[in-house]
């Protein structure tokens, strides 16, 4: 890919929305008839990226930190409060029919699936919407149908699917096209495990076959880790961090944790501690070979482990530390 | 063209397929907006003794029952549909989407018609058997512009309530304006009261207001009461301002919308 130009540029990001505010009870809902109050809300604070043509990234923060508002504004839906930003060489907000048939936008909780009908109705609309030639929409339906197991839903009312069988169709739906970049704001939400899987393997292979750009936002961070080699975290409408996940806990929980699957007193004295039948430490990483060597010097049959911080550890460390005072004052002010 | 032409087709096919999975709804919504037919009865027994100001009971007939099927005709439910999909950010999936919104929910309403006239059939058919003469033929060119009068007079019902739906990019209780124009409507269109029967003053100032273009034009056109050049022509201008209107709140609306919650 090297030279292509990036799918997505971002600069100087910025979304500020204006929220109503009443106070509580009757009292409150009188008042506002005559002095309406509002204030700013900044979702999104001067965020700047570039993800190049065919990567997968993942977009991560806590609720409310600006992820899904970037993601709406990349997809067209909302126009930005300052900055630029250029998907496809398109401004998105100019919502140009070229644009919307190159892209996609899967959001969980809502979907384009006609509740009453069967969903190759749906599929059937988006073909006529999209202008799919009908021997592609075919093969493209068949590839999908069969990627995503879809066989027996085809004719049945959306309304008598479960949650996992809609967000398949809802895929089907939004991929029928072939955009080029996938925008996913949490795709797997309300899933079961079973189901998540899957539509992390689709999402994979929907990348390497047809080479879509994908961002993709979860609170599932095994989507995270499955499926995006970058991460970008968002918090309070900023970047906070732009890298892959290593480099994310190399930076942020540079620890490991030893475990021995024995209960001695020699590990006790090298630190250790006794947890449910284990023997475990933390250790900085790169003390960590200097500690196996030493546990090893005496049981070199021991079984040993040695495990990085869960991702959700990490993630969740990131946030705790960029909870900065300052930047919340900014925010009230 | 092609494109256009699947476009058209594939969406009257899919929407219709949405009305036969509504029948029972359809059915509910048709029998409930029988106005006219309370309507009738009342003006019948009002013009019993005599005709008023020339309407005897088979005016009166005639121009409930046309009222009746312009009233289906031109019944449209965008306002219900687009304003719930703003405040709940379900337009999202439709932005998302390389065609106007619009287009689709035209398609629904024009769906919406074969279910109607089913529906309305054995309604009118029961009117004939119960006053025969209730059958009249039309003026050639009457019969040609009626149904270029109830297609602007469709226009017009949606483009307004559709005006009145996108108001939910700015307020919450847009539903409340709307109510207001209704209230009019039912006065200023015909529905009621035929324009004829109005206060005299207030029945030559409805015949130029939106109102009486989005029912009781087509209605009197049919039976004709109204010239036709005029009616069309009036029809037409209401038509071409609701359009202007309605493209300027929705690109301002736009710019506002805030896809909450999805």
């Amino acid at each position: 890919m090297a030279g292509a130009p990036p799918a997505v540029v971002v600069e100087g990001l910025s979304k500020t929305y204006q929220v109503a505010e009443k106070a509580p009870g009757v009292w409150g809902s009188i008042r506002s008839f005559w002095s309406r109050k509002s204030r700013d809300v900044h979702a999104v604070r001067d965020v700047s990226f570039s993800i190049a043509a065919g990567e997968r990234v993942g977009f991560l923060g806590p609720n409310g930190a600006g992820k899904t508002t970037t993601l709406k504004m990349l997809a067209g839906l909302l126009h930005p409060s300052a900055g630029e930003l250029r998907v496809l060489g398109h401004r998105p907000y100019d919502r140009e029919a070229d644009y919307l048939s190159r892209i996609t936008l899967v959001m969980g909780q809502k979907q384009q699936l006609l509740w009453d009908l069967a969903p190759i109705e749906t599929f059937e609309l988006n073909r006529a919407i999209y202008a799919i030639d009908r021997g592609d929409y075919r093969r493209r339906l068949d590839e999908l149908v069969e990627m995503l197991k879809l066989g027996p839903l085809l004719d049945r009312p959306v309304r008598n699917l479960s949650l996992g069988e809609r967000m398949k169709c809802e895929l089907c739906a939004a991929l029928l096209h072939s955009p080029q970049v996938l925008f996913l704001d949490e795709p797997t939400i309300g899933l079961d495990v079973t189901m998540q899987e899957q539509v992390r393997r689709f999402i994979f292979e929907c990348n390497h076959r047809d080479g879509a750009t994908v961002l993709l936002t979860s609170h599932y961070m095994l989507d995270i880790a499955a499926l995006t080699p970058r991460l970008l975290i968002i918090d309070q409408g900023r970047i906070r961090h732009d890298g892959s996940l290593e480099s994310l806990t190399r930076e942020v929980a540079p620890e490991r944790r030893v475990s021995v699957a024995a209960v001695d007193p020699r590990l006790a004295e090298l630190g250790f501690q006794e947890h449910q039948g284990r023997m475990i430490r933390t250790v900085p990483a790169e003390d960590t070979n200097l500690l196996l060597s030493r546990v090893l010097a005496l049981n070199p049959l021991w079984e040993v482990g040695v495990e990085a911080p869960p991702v959700e550890e990490v993630i969740a460390r990131v946030f705790r530390s960029e909870a900065d005072p300052r930047v919340e004052a900014r925010d009230r002010g | 063209m092609n494109r256009v032409l699947d476009r058209a087709f594939t969406f009257f096919r899919v929407a219709l397929a949405e009305m036969v999975a509504y029948r029972a709804e359809m059915l509910i919504w048709v029998l409930s907006a029988t106005m006219p037919l309370v309507m009738l009865a009342i003006w019948d027994a009002a013009v019993a003794d005599g005709p008023v100001r020339g309407w005897g009971q088979v005016e009166v007939t005639r121009y409930f029952a046309v009222n009746l099927v312009v009233r289906h005709l031109t019944a449209a439910w965008v306002i219900w549909e687009l304003n719930h999909l703003i405040r709940t950010g379900g337009l999202s999936t439709w932005l998302l989407r390389p065609i106007h919104p619009g287009w689709w929910s035209i398609t629904e309403t024009l769906a919406a018609w074969p279910m109607r006239l089913v529906i309305l059939a054995p309604l009118v058919l029961g009117l004939i058997l119960w006053r025969p003469e209730l059958i009249f033929w039309p003026e050639l060119a009457n019969l040609f512009a009626f149904p270029l009068s109830v297609l602007l007079a469709l226009w017009l019902m949606w483009s307004v309530q559709a005006s009145f739906a996108l108001l939910a990019f700015w307020i919450d209780q847009s539903m409340g304006f709307f109510s207001a124009w209704v209230a009019l409507w039912g006065l200023l269109s015909g529905y009621l009261i035929p324009n004829a029967l109005l206060p005299l003053s207030l029945g030559e100032a409805a015949r130029w207001s939106p109102f009486y273009a989005t029912l009781g034009a087509p209605v009197e056109l049919l039976l004709g009461e109204a010239p036709i050049a005029t009616t069309l022509l009036l029809q037409l201008a209401w038509s071409m301002l609701s359009f202007l209107l309605l493209g300027v709140l929705w690109r301002r609306g736009l710019r506002r919308y805030g896809a909450s919650g999805a």
